[in-house]
């Protein structure tokens, strides 16, 4: 609340009465009319963000606090600030004198009043919250945004009784302020950061943020020498069976014996009440001395588990490298196709200690070769990137572009030789592709045969055309070659309006319609729509009249811009999810994803390296009689090879960085990996993962940019 | 022969920079235009070979109508006329025999600039351009490590490069002390008395002109306000000179 007021002026209590009721109305009466705007949009936006964020969120009904609650609240905060506000207004002009406690004034009052509010709150709340929803509401942030926006109402009432419409206004700072505040708490209260919930629910990761931060134990793979002995049990043991005979000592190999060699299983009823069954004496030797051996149980069908509760598993074995243990026949789930007795193992496993072997574990190998697999998708796309885009960047460049004129004739053989060249291409390739094997044996010879084709074919023909038909025009008498001009647009327009009649009738007919409507009204959107077009170009035609030029240069920038604005708005996991469903998952989807917003966005970059550039040579060569291919090569491309290798660092940078995520929505490469690592649990895997992303991206991070120190 | 008619050039935004000019210029003439800034000098410049497009007006070169020739035509029309800048207009990231290479652009195939394709014939006729301005010995420099002089003298090689019979000088001493003004301004006089290329150049300094021009014109807020001989203008007098400058104007410098 700065008193910065001029000393000319005195406060008018009409503007502030008018801003108390509504704010900002104050200002605009005496002449601000844009401030006015500002605070009473700041106010309303504030209030309505608090009452959504606060009360109207469906998502936490509890927290519910009424919109009219909500604006009781505020008036009595900005009433309460008023009061405030005017007893230090009262204070500085009566009874401070001195400079020093002018200076300690301001900070004294903030302070003051941020401790009045906080006290008052409560009570205020009082008066229109029952006590239980009191203790309900959540924290304070909903009752500090509604001080804000009081205090903004309140810095509104006294700034509109000093405004002076354009000749006095003073500083908005102080509103600006508040302004931040109220959306920074806001903000705090909508993405629901909570530190206190991030420490108390710490420990609850430690373990998994322990995994995935040194996950190298899984990396490799280790060698564990092991001792084994086994010893075969007979259960149950019906008389008149042939139980395994009891095993003898070996000199020089572990063994184990075991008596007696046949009994009657461990048996645990309905309740859990667990039988014993016979209790076996175990012996055994040629281990080593001193060490552990665990025991082990392994069913029929050759599943061991550890036999806990039925006797010790883990034994030390004495100074000889024999031991001595019991243990009872436990409960084993016998397969109910098995009838009669079973062969059962008994086995005595003795581990070494684990071995670096120095090999890569199979995990890291699949995570090594993803991660190949997305560098390569990042180097790929954005080596495509730059192909695709430099051309488009040039039909995006204002300067280059704007020059570009045609004679609606010109027009007219252009679109047509454009389409019908592309047409013959495909024709041509139609027949070239089988001579090569065509899709199915050389799809990628094949594809680039009908895209080559394709493409000199449409530039050819465009080219010859529209210099054809621009001459001829020149020759004919005027009103013949205008004539040509109009219907050759009107057919244009017709063209363009029959497909947009289609698309209007299956997009918009589509939704109010349905499907079935749609396909009935489509016949009739198009021929209107053909109608529609041929009037609209032949108008236009006739509007350029004999002589008229078509700004074809700015319409094809203004479309390429269309595309690229587009192509950029999109985020290439968005992308990526277009991708799998085109191709299916894998690198190719996310290759086409990075593909396309590197084609954008390079674009971009590119053209606008183009618009900046010094006219002044370009000028030069144009005076010489170059060509507009020659004045590119020459004029313009030597002036843009500093910033296009920037801009292409920098994106190779960032679809590196890309392909390594693109996998988390089925775009290949180690993302991929990551995000089925993540849903199995596996965290040391996925920390893996982690690991090879940072160690990548930071690598290349320091290659882009010592390439870029040297180059730019 | 340049025979301009009524020539009239009016901006997109409505600024008239030319009004119903009209002058012809003999062939193997030395024409200086002088004017104010903002007078129409260069504009009119760049009417003639239409790098801006006249609005009304009628321009013959040797008979033939530029301001109705075609994209086609106008290649081959723009190639005998050179043009030199105040500011050079070099591309300073090429080298200087680059840049005087792409002097002969407007003679070879338009796809040879694809894989930046010179012959041997042209290099050499470029060296020999160079040695006629005498900096051969800068013809692997990058263009930006140049000064301003050895700049426009890349320029004027650049020019010759399209054996042209006439050259457009757009201020081309602006930006460069006096004695190398009078170095450059000295190669144009020595290719127009020596070639006979007619020469239309633009020029701020009255010395500069008196001691160069065969025929002086004046433009005044796109008007044509004076016209004499190379005689009339070393005597020119004062309401002469203030119809050209303006009546606030004060004639500072004479020889030079």
């Amino acid at each position: 609340m700065g008193a910065n007021k001029s000393s000319l002026a005195k406060p008018s209590w009409l503007q502030a009465l008018l801003s108390l009721l509504v704010p900002g109305l104050g200002q605009a009466v005496s002449g601000a009319v844009s401030r006015g705007v500002y605070i009473f949009l700041s106010v309303v936006t504030l209030s309505g963000l608090a009452v959504f964020a606060a009360a109207q969120r469906p998502r936490y009904p509890d927290y519910a606090l009424s919109f009219r609650a909500y604006l009781y609240f505020l008036l009595e905060s900005a009433a309460l600030l008023l009061f405030l506000l005017a007893l230090y207004w009262l204070a500085r002009r009566y009874a401070m004198k001195t400079e020093f406690a002018r200076n300690v004034a301001a900070p004294a009052f903030v302070a003051v009043t941020v401790v009045v509010l906080f006290l008052a709150a409560p009570q205020m709340l009082e008066t229109f919250l029952s006590a239980a929803q009191l203790k309900k509401l959540y924290g304070m942030t909903s009752l500090l945004t509604a001080f804000v926006v009081a205090a903004i109402w309140a810095w509104n009432v006294y700034d509109a009784a000093w405004v002076r419409g354009k000749d006095f206004a003073p500083s908005m700072g102080n509103f600006y302020m508040l302004v931040i505040v109220g959306v920074l708490v806001l903000g705090t209260r909508i993405v629901q950061i909570n530190p206190a919930k991030a420490i108390r629910e710490y420990k609850d990761t430690g373990v998994i943020l322990g995994q995935i931060a040194w996950p190298w134990r899984v990396a490799f793979d280790y060698s564990r020498s092991e001792l084994v002995a086994i010893a075969k049990v007979q259960a149950p043991c019906p008389p008149g069976s042939n139980p395994p005979p009891v095993q003898q000592p070996k000199e020089g190999r572990p063994w184990v014996s075991v008596t007696p060699t046949c009994g009657e299983l461990s048996k645990r009823d309905a309740e859990g009440h667990l039988t014993y069954g016979t209790l076996l004496t175990i012996r055994g030797g040629g281990f080593k001395p001193n060490k552990k051996v665990h025991i082990l149980w392994a069913n029929p069908l050759g599943n061991t588990f550890t036999p806990r509760g039925f006797g010790p598993t883990d034994i030390q074995v004495g100074p000889d490298g024999t031991f001595t243990t019991k243990l009872y026949i436990p409960d084993v789930t016998i397969p109910s196709v098995a009838k009669g007795p079973q062969i059962h193992e008994l086995r005595v496993v003795q581990r070494g200690a684990a071995k670096f072997t120095g090999r890569l574990s199979k995990d890291m190998k699949l995570a090594l070769e993803a991660m190949l697999e997305s560098i390569m998708m990042g180097l790929m796309a954005t080596a495509f990137g730059i192909v695709l885009s430099v051309p488009l960047s040039f039909l995006a460049a204002r300067n280059l572009m704007s020059t570009l004129h045609t004679t609606s004739q010109g027009f007219v053989g252009g679109v047509i030789g454009l389409v019908g060249g592309a047409y013959l291409g495909k024709l041509a390739g139609d027949y070239l592709a089988p001579l090569v094997g065509g899709l199915e044996k050389a799809p990628i010879l094949t594809f680039f045969i009908y895209f080559t084709l394709v493409l000199v074919l449409a530039i050819v023909a465009y080219r010859l055309l529209s210099r054809a038909l621009d001459s001829i025009a020149e020759r004919l008498p005027a009103l013949v070659s205008f004539g040509v001009g109009i219907a050759g647009m009107a057919l244009i327009g017709a063209v363009v309006g029959y497909e947009l009649g289609l698309g209007y009738a299956h997009g918009i007919l589509g939704i109010t319609r349905g499907p079935e409507g749609a396909l009935q009204a489509a016949p009739h959107t198009a021929m209107l729509g053909a109608v529609l077009g041929a009037f609209l170009g032949g108008l236009w035609a006739w509007r350029l009249g004999v002589h008229g030029t078509i700004p074809i240069g700015r319409m094809i920038y203004a479309a390429t811009r269309l595309i690229l604005n587009i192509g950029r708005s999109i985020e290439p996991l968005i992308w990526a999810i277009m991708g799998v469903i085109w191709v299916g998952p894998g690198p190719f989807a996310g290759f086409i994803a990075l593909t396309i917003h590197s084609v954008a966005a390079l674009g971009k970059l590119y053209s606008e390296a183009i618009e900046s550039i010094d006219p002044g040579p370009i000028e030069a060569l144009q005076a010489t009689g170059a060509s507009r291919l020659q004045t590119i090569v020459y004029a313009v491309i030597p002036q843009v090879m500093p910033p296009f290798t920037a801009f292409t660092l920098y994106r190779w940078d960032i679809n590196v960085r890309m392909s390594t995520i693109i996998g988390l929505v089925g775009g290949g490469g180690i993302g991929f990996l990551l995000i089925q690592w993540i849903h199995q649990f596996q965290y040391e895997q996925a920390g893996l993962a982690v690991w090879l992303i940072t160690i990548t991206v930071a690598t290349l991070d320091f290659i882009s940019a010592s390439i870029r120190e040297k180059m730019v | 022969m340049l025979v301009v008619e009524h020539l009239t050039k009016v901006y997109e935004d409505g600024t008239v920079a030319l009004k119903d000019v009209s002058f012809t210029v003999d062939d193997g003439e030395f024409l200086v235009i002088i004017g104010l800034s903002g007078s129409g000098k260069s504009t009119l410049l760049r009417c003639i070979n239409r790098l801006i497009e006249p609005t009304e007006g009628r321009i013959l070169w040797n008979g033939v109508d530029i301001t109705q020739a075609s994209e086609a035509e106008m290649r081959r029309i723009r190639r005998e006329i050179g043009m030199i800048f105040q500011h050079f207009n070099l591309v300073e990231r090429s080298s200087v025999l680059t840049n005087v290479l792409t002097g002969r652009l407007g003679y070879l195939p338009s796809w040879w600039s694809l894989i930046n394709y010179f012959p041997e014939r042209e290099k050499e006729r470029a060296m020999a351009a160079l040695e006629r301005v005498g900096i051969a010995d800068k013809a692997h420099n990058r263009a930006d490590a140049l000064s301003g002089g050895q700049k426009q003298r890349v320029g004027i090689a650049r020019a010759l490069m399209q054996e042209p019979k006439m050259i457009l000088a757009d201020e081309p001493v602006a930006s460069l002390d006096p004695v190398l003004a009078h170095s450059i301004l000295g190669y144009l006089e020595t290719l127009n008395q020596e070639q006979g290329i007619t020469v239309l150049c633009s020029l701020h300094y009255l010395d500069l002109v008196q001691r160069y021009a065969t025929k002086v014109i004046g433009l005044r807020d796109g008007r044509l306000v004076y016209e004499g001989t190379g005689e009339q203008i070393r005597n020119i007098t004062d309401e002469e000179f203030k119809q050209v400058y303006g009546q606030e104007a004060q004639r500072l410098s004479v020889g030079g």
